[in-house]
C-alpha cells in the first residue's frame, strides 16, 4: 500500500498474514485488560516488582510486536519491492515461535522458581524474533535506492534486534544460567533501545512515507526525512556506549528528548495543513499519539534538569503508551480495510465492499473516545489512589481492545463472505 | 474518443487507485483514463498491465504525473497527452 515499489498482485502477501498478527495484538490486549481487572490494580500499584515487567511485556511484545510484525510483513515486500517467498508458511513459523515464546515468558515473569521457564522463553522468542529480522532485514538491506522510509526502518529493526539479544542476555541471566553482572546496564540500554530506537524510530520512518500519502500534507522537511533516523539511532548508540561505561549520558537524552518533539510537533503542523481537512478520527489518534510523545519527552526532558515526583514519571510512561498506542490504532484503521477492499477487489469481486462498508468512520471514533477516555482513567489512576479509576482504566483498555477485535471479525467475515456469495468478474 | 478524466491530486490514498479501478472495469474499447497525481501511481501500473490494458505515463515540469490508460491498443495515447 505504499507508493515506492507498488503493491502488485504477486508481491502483495494473503491478508491473512497480516491479519493473524493484528488478531493476536488484539488479544493480548483483551488479556491484559482482564489481568488488571483481576487483580484489582490499576496502573499506579502495578508498577512495581515484577507485575510492572509483565504489564511490560504484554504491551510491548504481545500488543506492539505482534502489531508490527503483521504491518511489517504487508509493507516490507512493497517498500523492498522484493517478494518474499512462501509469506505464509513463514509468518507461522514467526507467529507460532513468538506466542509460545511470550506466553512461556509471562509465566517465567509471573512465577520466577522455574529457571528453565526463562530458558524455554529465550530459545522461542529469540528464534521467532530472530528469525523475522532475518526475512526483513535481508530484504531491507538490498534496497539500492533507500528512502527515508526504508532507511529508517533499517536503523528500527537493527534496534530490535539489539532489543532482542539483550533481552536473551536478561533472560538466561534471569534463569541462572549466566553470571548476570551486567544486567542492570543491559537492562537500562535493552528499554532504550526497544522505546526510542524500535519503536519510535519505526513510527518516525512509516509516517514520512504515510502522513504525506494518507492525508495528502505537505512534505516533512528534507533534512528531517534524510537525517533524523540516523541521527537518533547513532545517539541511542553512544548513549548505550556511555550506560555500558558508567559515563555521564544525559546530554544525549536531551538532544533525543528535543528531537523526539520536533518531530512530532512537525507531524501535528503537518496534519493541521492538509490540503483536504475532512473529519477523519485516524488523523485524531495521529493528533493525540504527537501529542502524547511531546508530552512524554518533555518529562523526560525537564527530569534531567530537576528532580520529578514519582507520579508524574509514571505519567510520561503513560503517555509514551498512549503514544505508541494511539498510532497503532490509527494504521490498523487505515490498513485493515484498505488490504480488504484491495485484495477482493484484485480477485475480481465486482460488490467488493468499499473501505467504508468495512471499517465504517463512526466505528473508528468511537474507538477514539474510548481511548482517550481510558488514557485519562489511567492519569487519574496515578495521581489518585483509588480504586474506581484503577478498575474502570483497565475495564476501558478490554473495551479499547475488545472494540478492535471485533472490528477484525468483522472485517475477516465480510472478506468471506464476499468470496463466498457475492459474483467474480474477469476482467 | 470518451475521455474519462480523474483529478486525483488532492485525494487521499487509497481513493485514486478505488476511482481509477472503478473506471479500468468499465472502461469500454473507445474510452481511456487520464489521470492526474501528485505521485507515480505504481500500483495502478501493475495492476493495469496485467490485466492488459495499456498505459502512458509522464510527468511534467511541475513534478505532476499524467497517467494515461486504455483497454484499445489501437489508442495512441501519446497524441492525447496534454502537458
Amino acid at each position: 500500500m505504499f507508493n515506492q515499489g507498488g503493491l502488485s498482485l504477486e508481491q502483495a502477501p494473503p491478508i491473512s498474514v497480516v491479519l493473524r498478527f493484528f488478531v493476536t495484538a488484539s488479544i493480548f490486549g483483551i488479556l491484559l485488560g482482564i489481568f488488571l481487572i483481576v487483580d484489582g490494580l490499576g496502573l499506579s500499584s502495578s508498577l512495581t516488582g515484577n507485575k510492572s515487567v509483565l504489564i511490560t511485556h504484554i504491551l510491548a511484545l504481545g500488543v506492539m510486536a505482534s502489531f508490527m510484525l503483521g504491518s511489517l510483513f504487508q509493507m516490507l515486500p512493497v517498500i523492498a519491492g522484493v517478494v518474499i517467498a512462501m509469506p505464509t508458511q513463514k509468518a507461522t513459523v514467526v507467529h507460532l515461535l513468538f506466542v509460545v515464546g511470550l506466553f512461556i515468558q509471562l509465566y517465567a515473569f509471573a512465577d520466577s522458581s522455574i529457571p528453565l521457564l526463562y530458558f524455554l522463553a529465550s530459545a522461542y522468542l529469540g528464534i521467532g524474533l530472530l528469525y523475522a529480522l532475518y526475512l526483513m532485514l535481508k530484504e531491507l538491506i538490498q534496497i539500492k535506492d533507500h528512502s527515508s522510509s526504508s532507511k529508517g526502518m533499517i536503523f528500527s529493526l537493527v534496534s530490535f534486534l539489539l532489543t532482542i539479544i539483550l533481552g536473551i542476555y536478561l533472560l538466561l541471566s534471569l534463569g541462572g544460567y549466566l553470571d548476570g553482572l551486567l544486567f542492570l546496564r543491559v537492562k537500562e540500554i535493552h528499554y532504550s533501545f526497544a522505546l526510542f530506537g524500535w519503536i519510535s524510530l519505526l513510527i518516525i520512518s512509516v509516517s514520512f512515507q504515510v502522513i504525506e500519502m494518507f492525508y495528502v500534507t505537505p512534505k516533512y522537511p528534507i533534512w528531517m526525512s534524510t537525517y533524523l533516523t540516523m541521527g537518533i539511532f547513532t545517539l541511542l548508540f553512544f548513549k548505550s556506549m556511555a550506560i555500558f561505561m558508567a559515563f555521564e549520558f544525559q546530554f544525549i537524552t536531551v538532544i533525543l528528548t528535543v528531537l523526539f518533539m520536533l518531530y512530532a510537533g512537525t507531524t501535528i503542523h503537518r496534519l493541521y495543513r492538509r490540503k483536504r481537512p475532512t473529519s477523519d478520527a485516524t488523523v485524531w489518534f495521529w493528533r493525540l499519539g504527537m501529542g502524547l510523545f511531546i508530552t512524554s519527552m518533555l518529562i523526560t526532558l525537564l527530569d534531567v534538569f530537576t528532580e520529578i515526583n514519582l507520579e508524574v514519571k509514571m505519567f510520561s510512561y503513560l503517555a509514551f503508551i498512549g503514544f505508541v498506542l494511539s498510532i497503532i490504532f490509527a494504521m490498523t484503521y487505515k490498513i485493515v480495510p484498505f488490504l480488504t477492499w484491495f485484495h477482493l477487489s484484485n480477485q475480481g469481486y465486482i460488490e467488493a465492499p468499499m473501505m467504508h462498508d468495512i471499517v465504517h468512520p463512526k466505528t473508528v471514533k468511537k474507538h477514539f473516545y474510548i481511548h482517550g477516555t481510558m488514557l485519562i482513567s489511567f492519569g487519574f489512576s496515578l495521581f489518585f489512589d483509588l480504586i474506581f479509576f484503577d478498575l474502570l482504566s483497565a475495564v476501558l483498555l478490554l473495551l479499547s481492545f475488545g472494540w478492535l477485535l471485533y472490528n477484525l471479525i468483522f472485517a475477516i467475515k465480510k472478506y468471506h463472505y464476499t468470496q463466498k456469495y457475492t459474483e467474480r468478474f474477469e476482467w | 474518443m470518451d475521455k474519462i478524466f480523474l483529478d486525483a491530486r488532492e485525494m487521499e490514498h487509497p481513493e485514486p487507485l478505488q476511482s481509477s479501478l472503478f473506471h479500468l472495469k468499465s472502461m469500454s474499447d473507445e474510452a481511456y483514463l487520464y489521470m492526474l497525481n501528485i505521485r507515480k501511481p505504481v500500483p495502478l501500473l501493475e495492476i493495469a498491465k496485467e490485466k492488459g490494458f495499456f498505459s502512458l505515463v509522464v510527468q511534467d515540469s511541475n513534478e505532476i504525473w499524467h497517467i494515461l490508460i486504455s483497454k484499445n491498443s489501437e489508442i495512441r495515447l501519446e497524441e492525447l497527452l496534454d502537458v
